[in-house]
């Protein structure tokens, strides 16, 4: 264990998380006009509806596939009785599956704006960088997965890397503050460059449009159809809920004697 | 926390819950309203206020300026212009995408801050004054150490400005200024500042100071090539020209050479509208350009020759309306306004095909035998044949009418039961050959050569005489039964000047020349005159723009269109019509304190001072016909300028090779008269003019300063030259040799080369362009947006104010405030070094007063030769002693002196003496306290001196113009104070054009009337009410007779082509085997900026290209292999440019076009051809000045201030163009 893994798995991660939370902190107090996906719908709708949708929906179940994988420890598997095999079943299947799916999107994203000139002439310096580190990213995460499996049988290794044993319990220990950077020394390669990829990813998100993720409309899911704004909603509430207490229909004309 | 201001707390807001009603389905939301400033805030502001742009625009639109949190945010169009009733289009809308764009200026990166000086100058002053001090001695000790001068004069144009305090800059400049004028005297000392229309107030505060202290101002109409000067030639007036709604009167309109939609943007709608009142629109125009896609017709006509295909139209118009058929109204419109019954004598000249004469001089009241010599200013008064009687009558209205007792009430053009001849054919004494000047043949001399034609003539006291009119037949071609000579035998006959004759030079089909031509006529004919031309900068910009535009304008005369609604010309470049005149040139020149001021004729000024004469390529003689009398032969260019000077006709500072205050002074001591002192010198040899050895060391300008204008960068013709001899800029890039020997004057001293003549160059701007990059002071000054003023333009009835919306910010100042901060410095060492002292000021023959009857029948006498004597104010200048106390120039400033009620001011010939206005402005502005003004008006702040311009004046005060309309009936015998007398109580003040622009009153100032129901339109009170013109005849001159316009050959209207510049220059290209195209060099205006304004607004710049850029046509690119947006690089033998070529089949083959004011500090690289920085647009300009155009006292041809002068003429410029082979470097 030297200084460069000290750097790599303990100073790199933590630097681009911090950067990660500050950075949203920042770019929301300071830019809330530039907090936007930035959608090139306007340039271009074909290749994007494929692209999007092919990306978001696979993300998103890649995104639960690392949950299960990184936060949730293999105790809780176990003492659910769910074997290692049946585990890596799941993942191996669904995770392609979804990666795959991911990926495609991805790469229908960065051809999109590659070449097509006009979308190409509206792009900044950082919405290139994001979007061609998605595409690797997610293209190292694949490769770890399935190609780490072919590297596995041309070698006699056990089939299953078990990363819920290294990686998984690494990444928690950088939260509770006790990185536990012997874990990923053995960890393979294509394993260790995907996560250095996805924190430099981390890094440069609150810089790009991928803030977007943060803005998802969830609250669309609750609110009411119709929506009163006020420039003092405080008042205006408790002001609502006290005409509520007395009981008067809306409507009514208050001053009137009934 | 019902508002937190930080957006992360907000947030919170959607975690927050909300109330819901309706059973679920609405909802108080928990989250407040504040995302909705972005868009409320976004056009809220605190103020609006009234302003305007100024200087160079004469779009006088109003502006709304939007002030928020203190800052100037944007701008938008005012709507609340005077109505033109219901009749007519509104001014209403109004403002172009460039006023838009302005306010971008006021916080832009090249915004000037602060007072800046260059790095060496100051450090040398600082060592210095330590040294001696005092600012005097120091500056004495820096320009007198040649090694020192030439330090920081070298540094110019380097960078090395640095910061600099206001006191320390405004001491340096008045210690330059007070040391020039105790060593070389005041006349060393130039002001320049172009157009005063468009802000009054700040023009006046430089020329002010330069006036009270002795300074030159010189003219900037002439300079920029503006100036017509055919309008003196043919109207003894400048530009006075209809207002833009007055198109909409039009029903025939041509645009000759005005790119309206472009350069008078928010006046276009009018032409527009006109079309659907039927209006038919013809473009003349050598390249496709904005308004061509307007016409109905397009004559897509060669650069510079438009003479041409005026002449031919003329020729139609003669044979077909005044000889096969006689039009009603041109025959009375013409005997009555115009010199074409006017008798002209002839000279006899032989030559080898035989005897036959040539036109002279009118034939005058002194030839009629006793009688006539008996009257008083018997040469002053031309002759016309009685159709009735056939005797020679003197009819009223002539100019020597004008003055003295006899003309009192006979100045005017009522004929008195007289019916003019129009013609002597049929009570001719005999018909004569006459020898007429054509200039298209004869490839080796621009003189041209003869072509005989005849006339009827008559013997009339001693005379051979015939009228002006058949003297137009013949020179026009137009031929009649038995007359001698040769004649074209019809319009296909390809002589001078019909249609198929044109169609070699201008390319224009002959019958659709005949067919506008036509057209032109008969819609005059049925309308009463409403054919109108508007013309501007493309036929004007010419060294031969006079005849050009002479020949343009015999069509309006001949078809009675001029002093009629929606008739005559409508000439558009340029122009300056400061409608409150006489208040204005009254504060402006400091009238008020002492008279006359040093005005000097911007070309003649900057000719000599760049030292451009130096490099002639022909003599005056070049230009002269062979039917002249060799007046000019072996003159040099600068010889004319040296004559003009001795003969009092133009302006000539700096005037003598003497101080004039030492003159007085010596004067004084030998106890004579400063004139008798004078005459006698120059008599005897030891005085001479400065102009006669312009390029001696105490001869030369000194010190200049710059407001509102960008010399260098805009309008400097001869560019380089500028920078070589007047700043001695060491990388200037000059790339032609002086002239040979045999070229160089014969009476001008010719010296070593001199450089860096100026000591002192200041530059007051509030952004940094080309001009402050060579500048050794620069001053801050507020924009259109942070100062009080006053606009008024030719095109619109209303004047309208500036008003500040913030003050200026930073350290800088109002450029009236400006020249106040410095007089202060001035006058402190003024009182110390200089004391009261007593100038002598050479001034010319004056147009507008009895100077201009001083030299009869325009011959010209040199004393110097012995001619004549040199009299002052007859035979030379006038000389005028002035007091200049120059410890109270400050105080004299801020304060209207009392020669305004005492002596009187005046405009054109009018003068009043409003003690009743100054009582009124001692009321209204306060007074001053202490010192030589105690008691007078105050005008210390630039409003204030704005309502004292407006209550001095006719056009804003109606009791002034009631008052001026009543004196002119004395003299004129005709009514005409009934014009103004409703509006007669009116005053106008700045406050009431705060509110809303006002409508002018008509004035005698002007010679247009105008009411609420009436347009604005020239001479229609010299046509409605039988005022004469200004001019010699007392009408329209299309014969002009003075010596050197008939030497050379333009006394009637001619075409003369452009300079056969490959002729004077030989091969201009460098070769090298590069592939090279030589072109025709026009630089019109620009469609994203004014002048140089607007050319570097990074708003204006995204609209196009963003950097210097010549269009040329596709042919011309592809035979150097340019496509469209590569560099390139062109050159001439006076500098070298480096911009992008813009390919277009919108040019013609054979010419580009750079557009005007492409300035040096906006993205111009390292031109490969000079190894230097690739220069302005002026760059590739020399000037060449023409000598008719020098010609004074005599009628119409008598001096005025940017009314007659050498125009700084730049369009007959070729260029080599060639493809950029070498990276762009910057």
């Amino acid at each position: 264990m030297n200084l460069w893994h000290q750097f790599l798995w303990v100073i790199f991660p933590y630097l681009a998380l911090v950067t990660f939370v500050l950075g949203h902190i920042y770019r929301y107090a300071y830019d809330q006009f530039g907090w936007t996906a930035g959608s090139s719908q306007l340039m271009e709708r074909r290749l994007l509806m494929w692209g999007v949708l092919l990306f978001h929906w696979g993300i998103l179940f890649v995104f639960i596939g690392h949950v299960m994988g990184l936060l949730v420890p293999i105790e809780v598997y176990r003492a659910m009785g769910v074997s290692d095999h049946s585990y890596h079943l799941l993942a191996l299947w669904a995770g392609t599956l979804f990666g795959v799916i991911a990926l495609a999107g991805i790469l229908l994203l960065n051809i999109r704006r590659w070449f097509i000139s006009r979308i190409r002439t509206n792009t900044d310096t950082m919405r290139f960088l994001t979007d061609g580190l998605l595409l690797v990213v997610i293209f190292s995460g694949l490769a770890a997965t399935v190609g780490y499996r072919i590297y596995a049988a041309q070698y006699d290794l056990p089939a299953e890397f078990e990363y819920r044993e290294n990686i998984a319990p690494w990444f928690r220990s950088l939260f509770y503050f006790a990185p536990q950077i012997e874990l990923m020394l053995e960890v393979p390669l294509m394993f260790q460059l995907h996560v250095l990829l996805a924190f430099l990813l981390f890094a440069l998100w609150p810089f790009s449009s991928l803030v977007h993720v943060f803005s998802v409309p969830l609250g669309y899911l609750r609110r009411s159809y119709i929506q009163y704004r006020s420039s003092n909603p405080k008042a205006a509430i408790s002001r609502e809920k006290d005409r509520r207490k007395s009981r008067k229909p809306v409507g009514v004309d208050q001053g009137r004697k009934e | 926390m019902a508002h937190p201001t930080n957006p992360l707390l907000r947030g919170l807001q959607y975690f927050r819950k909300g109330e819901e009603s309706s059973g679920g389905w609405s909802e108080i939301s928990a989250r407040d309203r504040e995302w909705e400033y972005a868009y409320r805030q976004r056009w809220q502001h605190d103020k609006i206020v009234r302003s305007t742009h100024g200087v160079n625009c004469t779009g006088s639109c109003s502006w709304k300026v939007y002030v928020k949190d203190g800052i100037i945010t944007w701008e938008s169009q005012q709507t609340d212009y005077p109505s033109n009733g219901p009749d007519a289009p509104e001014y209403e809308p109004r403002g172009c995408p460039r006023g838009a764009a302005f306010s971008w200026y006021t916080y832009s990166p090249i915004r000037i801050k602060y007072p800046y000086a260059r790095g060496v100058l100051v450090d040398l002053y600082r060592e210095a004054k330590a040294q001696t001090g005092d600012p005097l001695d120091a500056w004495a000790s820096i320009v007198e150490d040649p090694e020192k001068a030439k330090r920081y004069k070298a540094a110019r144009g380097k960078g090395g400005l640095v910061r600099a305090a206001w006191p320390e800059v405004a001491e340096i400049m008045a210690a330059a200024h007070v040391y020039t004028i105790k060593k070389y005297g005041p006349d060393r000392i130039i002001g320049f500042s172009p157009i005063p229309a468009m802000s009054m107030a700040s023009y006046a505060g430089g020329s002010r100071f330069m006036s009270l202290i002795g300074g030159i101002v010189p003219s900037f109409y002439d300079w920029y090539a503006d100036l017509p000067p055919s309008s003196p030639q043919i109207w003894g007036d400048q530009t006075d020209v209809p207002e833009s709604a007055d198109w909409w009167n039009a029903s025939y309109l041509m645009m000759w050479g005005s790119n309206v939609p472009i350069t008078r943007a928010p006046d276009a709608h009018f032409m527009t509208e006109a079309r659907y009142k039927g209006q038919k629109t013809v473009v003349v125009s050598p390249d496709y350009s904005d308004h061509t896609k307007f016409a109905d017709h397009w004559l897509p006509v060669q650069p510079g020759t438009d003479g041409a295909l005026a002449m031919a139209m003329g020729h139609v118009i003669l044979k077909e309306f005044f000889v096969e058929r006689q039009v009603p109204y041109f025959q009375e419109y013409v005997r009555k306004y115009t010199d074409l019954p006017m008798l002209v004598t002839l000279r006899e000249r032989e030559d080898g095909e035989g005897r036959a004469y040539v036109s002279d001089r009118f034939l005058h009241a002194a030839d009629l035998g006793a009688e006539g010599e008996a009257s008083e200013n018997a040469e002053w008064k031309t002759v016309f044949m009685d159709a009735t009687s056939g005797e020679p009558v003197v009819p009223n209205g002539s100019m020597g009418h004008r003055y003295g007792e006899e003309g009192v009430g006979k100045w005017n053009l009522n004929l008195g039961g007289a019916d003019p001849a129009l013609t002597l054919l049929g009570s001719h004494d005999e018909l004569v050959a006459v020898d007429l000047p054509r200039f298209d043949l004869g490839d080796t001399d621009e003189g041209g050569v003869a072509m005989r034609r005849g006339v009827p003539a008559k013997r009339i006291g001693g005379h051979l005489v015939t009228t002006v009119y058949d003297l137009m037949l013949a020179q026009y071609g137009v031929g009649r039964e038995g007359m001698p000579g040769e004649w074209p035998t019809g319009y296909d006959d390809p002589e001078p000047y019909t249609p198929a004759w044109q169609e070699e030079a201008t390319g224009v089909d002959a019958g659709r020349c005949t067919r506008i031509a036509r057209e032109f006529a008969r819609n005059a004919e049925r309308s009463g005159g409403r054919s109108m031309i508007i013309m501007g900068a493309g036929t004007n910009h010419w060294y031969h723009s006079d005849q050009i535009y002479r020949s343009m304008l015999a069509l309006v005369l001949l078809c009675g269109c001029q002093g009629v609604n929606g008739g005559g010309w409508a000439h558009y470049v340029g122009q300056e019509k400061v409608r409150p005149i006489t208040g204005w040139s009254t504060l402006a020149f400091a009238f008020d304190w002492a008279r006359p001021t040093r005005h000097m004729a911007g070309t003649a000024l900057w000719y000599l001072a760049s030292s451009q004469w130096r490099y002639d390529t022909f003599k005056a003689d070049e230009f002269a016909t062979p039917l002249g009398k060799g007046k000019l032969a072996g003159k040099h260019l600068a010889d004319c300028l040296a004559l003009s000077a001795r003969l009092g006709w133009l302006p000539s500072y700096p005037s003598f090779n003497r101080n004039p205050l030492e003159i007085t002074a010596e004067a004084e001591a030998e106890g004579i008269s400063p004139q008798e002192y004078v005459v006698r010198e120059l008599k005897e040899g030891r005085l001479r003019f400065a102009a006669e050895d312009p390029d001696a060391p105490e001869n030369f300008p000194r010190v200049l300063t710059l407001w509102r204008c960008n010399l260098l960068g805009s309008s400097s013709k001869g560019h380089e030259f500028f920078l070589k001899h007047l700043l001695g800029v060491p990388d200037a890039a000059v790339r032609s040799e002086e002239s040979p020997e045999e070229l160089r004057p014969t009476e001008v001293t010719w010296r070593e080369t001199p450089e860096g003549k100026l000591d002192l160059l200041t530059t007051i701007d509030f952004r940094k362009n080309g001009s402050s990059l060579y500048s050794d002071i620069v001053l801050p000054t507020a924009t259109w947006y942070e100062k009080h003023d006053i606009s008024s333009t030719d095109m619109h009835p209303f004047v309208h104010p500036f008003n500040p919306a913030i003050t200026p910010p930073w350290e800088a100042k109002s450029d009236w405030d400006i020249f106040n901060y410095v007089a202060e410095a001035f006058s402190e060492l003024g009182k110390k070094h200089l004391g009261v002292r007593k100038d002598l000021v050479a001034a010319p023959l004056l147009h507008d007063t009895p100077d201009e009857i001083s030299q009869p029948s325009g011959r010209v006498l040199d004393w110097k030769k012995g001619e004549c004597e040199p009299v002052p104010g007859k035979t030379m200048p006038k000389l005028a002693v002035i007091e200049r106390d120059y410890g109270s120039v400050a105080e004299k400033m801020t304060a209207i002196g009392p020669a305004v009620e005492n002596v009187g001011i005046g405009a054109k010939g009018n003068n009043w003496k409003p003690a009743q206005e100054i009582e009124y402005l001692k009321g209204h502005n306060g007074t001053a306290r202490g010192g030589v003004a105690d008691g007078r008006p105050s005008i210390k702040r630039a409003e204030q001196v704005c309502d004292a311009i407006l209550a001095l004046s006719g056009t804003t005060n109606g009791r002034m113009s009631v008052e001026g309309f009543k004196q002119l009936e004395t003299r004129t015998g005709v009514k005409l104070a009934d014009l103004s007398e409703e509006r007669a109580e009116e005053l106008i003040t700045f406050a009431d054009i705060t509110s809303q622009p006002r409508k002018v009153i008509v004035s005698p100032e002007w010679s247009g009337t105008e009411s609420r129901t009436r347009r604005y339109s020239p001479f229609t009170i010299n046509v409605d009410r039988s005022v004469p013109w200004r001019t010699l005849t007392g009408r329209q001159q299309f014969y002009v007779d003075h010596e050197w316009m008939l030497e050379y050959g333009e006394g009637l209207p001619a075409y003369r082509p452009p300079m056969r510049m490959a002729k004077h220059l030989g091969d201009i290209r460098e070769g090298n085997g590069k592939a090279e195209v030589v072109l025709k060099y026009l630089t019109p205006h620009s469609k994203w900026s004014i002048h140089s304004e607007f050319q570097d607004n990074l708003m204006m710049l995204t609209l196009f290209r963003g950097g210097p850029t010549m269009w040329m046509s596709d042919k011309d690119a592809e035979k150097i292999g340019v496509k469209d947006n590569d560099w390139i690089e062109a050159y001439n033998r006076n500098g070298v440019v480096s911009a992008r070529a813009v390919v277009s089949h919108r040019i013609p083959e054979g010419t580009t076009i750079m557009y005007h004011s492409q300035d040096r500090h906006l993205n111009v690289p390292i031109s490969e051809v000079s190894g230097t920085r690739g220069g302005t647009e002026n760059s590739l300009t020399k000037i060449f000045v023409k000598p008719t155009h020098m010609i004074g006292g005599y009628a119409q041809f008598s001096y005025f201030f940017n009314y007659y002068g050498p125009t700084g003429a730049q369009r007959d410029e070729l260029t080599v163009i060639r493809k950029r082979e070498s990276e762009v470097v910057y």
